[in-house]
């Protein structure tokens, strides 16, 4: 029964202490635009990164006339490994036609050969969650020894490069991510601590006529929550204003804008995430006082 | 009612009160009084548990005070209406809401708050001040509403802490008038003060403290 009490409560304190929850609302919403910005990044580059997979292939350059059974043998192995998708066999022949065919125009820089100097080859595609720098050096490792196989061949430094980046930028946001939430926490539980000692004498009052714990610590735990999802909201409004705003703007003058994506579900979440941290600083705070 | 037995309360090395022995009845109207530092305030801040005694037992309406809960205290002082020495009014609050959070606390209704309130302010004469702040009130007028909130919410008893203590004489004389109005729904009402005009000719009981120890009881 004592529940819209602690709202109104929660809500007058708000009005009440309008300055200080303002700064607080802003603290929240700064924070949460950062995690905001990591996120966004990090969505996007996976999003590029995910499409490689796709792209990424796997050269194995055969021995001069292995033909037959020897062909036959490598094509067997390579089949039998887990991280093979498909095994493509590309002749010498092909491999000029499929040459000269992405040269077009440029055909005549092949007019001075002679006789083709390409090699028979093998094309492997790798599964999409095999392609990883471990996976696909210990393949070629194990291409390399198989009979007939001459060279291998697949943009080691490349591969392993993108995934560095990868990781190294998840672990950077995931940091960012944990110090600024640990921030908001920390405005959200001083605001609090601070109200409350603000109004320690009108708390006396309440206790001495028999206020239970629970009704003290409602508004607080409210009046958290209130500018926890304020914060969230505004940093909503900030990272939707930053997309039509700039992104779309920029996008019709710069292409490369167009395939940035915008992750409206997700950033949904942030009037939650602010809801959450809220509830969260605030509960510490009071978690910590004596009454 | 309200029983005392053997009950001590020292506060660092000074002995606030001293093997106190008494018992009030449903109904009663109490004075206690003394000189200033006799322990009126420390006696009446044990009953509302706002302190706990170092010896003895207090029992206040079937509860073992030394036997409860930190929990079941809020419970217990809803049996309880006091007048602080201090008011303890909430500035930033206007009458109605100061009378009526003693009721919030309880979780009763907006409806039977508002009805409650209002009837309490009519009490004590105060009801067309409803929507002013305590500041704009006299002291006389501050006095009263807190006891429109000490009874608003139908405790068992009553506690004034030196109601009178910054009242005139016609003041103070109308503020004892009330709380005979009060004792005479029911309400016990224990009054600490050091005024002994106060319970001249009240006809009351009168429990007499110095130093500490209870020295005597008389009719006033």
């Amino acid at each position: 029964m004592a529940a819209p009490y602690a709202f109104r409560f929660a809500f007058q304190s708000v009005l009440r202490e309008k300055w200080i929850n303002l700064l607080s609302t802003l603290t929240i919403a700064t924070g949460l635009l950062i995690i905001t910005f990591a996120v966004f990044s990090v969505y996007n580059i996976d999003a590029a990164t995910k499409k490689l997979p796709e792209k990424f292939f796997m050269m194995l350059y055969l021995e001069d006339n292995l033909h037959g059974q020897g062909l036959e043998n490598v094509i067997n192995t390579l089949r039998k490994d887990n991280a093979v998708e498909t095994v493509r066999y590309i002749s010498r022949e092909d491999a000029l036609k499929e040459l000269k065919g992405t040269l077009k125009d440029a055909n005549y820089v092949l007019e001075g050969l002679g006789e083709n100097p390409l090699p028979d080859s093998i094309e492997l595609k790798l599964k999409k969650e095999a392609v990883s720098p471990e996976t696909a050096k210990r393949l070629a490792t194990d291409a390399k020894k198989i009979k007939g196989v001459n060279e291998v061949e697949y943009g080691e430094k490349f591969l392993s490069s993108i995934h560095s980046i990868k990781v190294g930028l998840k672990i950077i946001v995931l940091t960012l991510i944990i110090i600024t939430s640990a921030g908001i926490i920390f405005v959200c539980y001083s605001t609090v601590k601070i109200l409350f000692y603000r109004r320690t004498d009108e708390i006396e009052t309440y206790k001495l006529l028999g206020a239970t714990r629970g009704f003290v610590r409602a508004p607080f735990i409210i009046e958290g929550a209130l500018i926890g999802t304020a914060g969230g909201l505004l940093s909503l409004i900030g990272i939707i204003s930053f997309y039509y705003m700039v992104l779309l703007k920029l996008s019709l003058t710069i292409p490369l804008f167009k395939a940035i994506l915008f992750p409206t579900n997700i950033f949904l979440l942030l009037p939650v995430t602010g809801l959450f941290l809220g509830i969260t600083g605030a509960t510490i705070a009071l978690g910590r006082l004596r009454f | 009612m309200i029983h005392f037995h053997n009950v001590s309360k020292h506060y660092d090395n000074q002995t606030a009160l001293r093997n106190i022995n008494f018992s009030i009845e449903k109904g009663e109207m109490v004075f206690i009084t003394g000189p200033s530092g006799s322990g009126k305030t420390t006696l009446l801040k044990l009953i509302y548990l706002a302190e706990k005694p170092d010896e003895g037992n207090i029992s206040i309406a079937g509860w073992e005070t030394n036997q409860l809960r930190e929990s079941s205290i809020p419970f217990l002082r809803r049996n309880i209406g006091v007048v602080f020495q201090d008011y303890r009014l909430l500035s930033n609050r206007n009458i109605f809401e100061n009378v009526a959070i003693a009721l919030m606390i309880r979780g009763v209704n907006d409806k039977e708050v508002k009805t409650r309130v209002l009837d309490s302010l009519k009490t004590v004469n105060l009801r067309h001040r409803v929507n002013s702040y305590p500041k704009a009130l006299s002291g006389g007028e501050q006095q009263r509403i807190v006891i429109a909130r000490a009874i608003v919410a139908e405790p068992t008893v009553v506690l004034a802490d030196e109601p009178t203590g910054n009242l005139d004489p016609d003041t103070a004389a109308g503020i004892i008038r009330l709380f005979k109005e009060i004792n005479l729904k029911g309400i016990t009402i224990i009054v600490a003060t050091h005024n002994r005009e106060l319970f001249r000719n009240t006809c009351k009981r009168v429990i007499r403290l110095d130093n500490g120890n209870l020295v005597g009881e008389e009719v006033g």
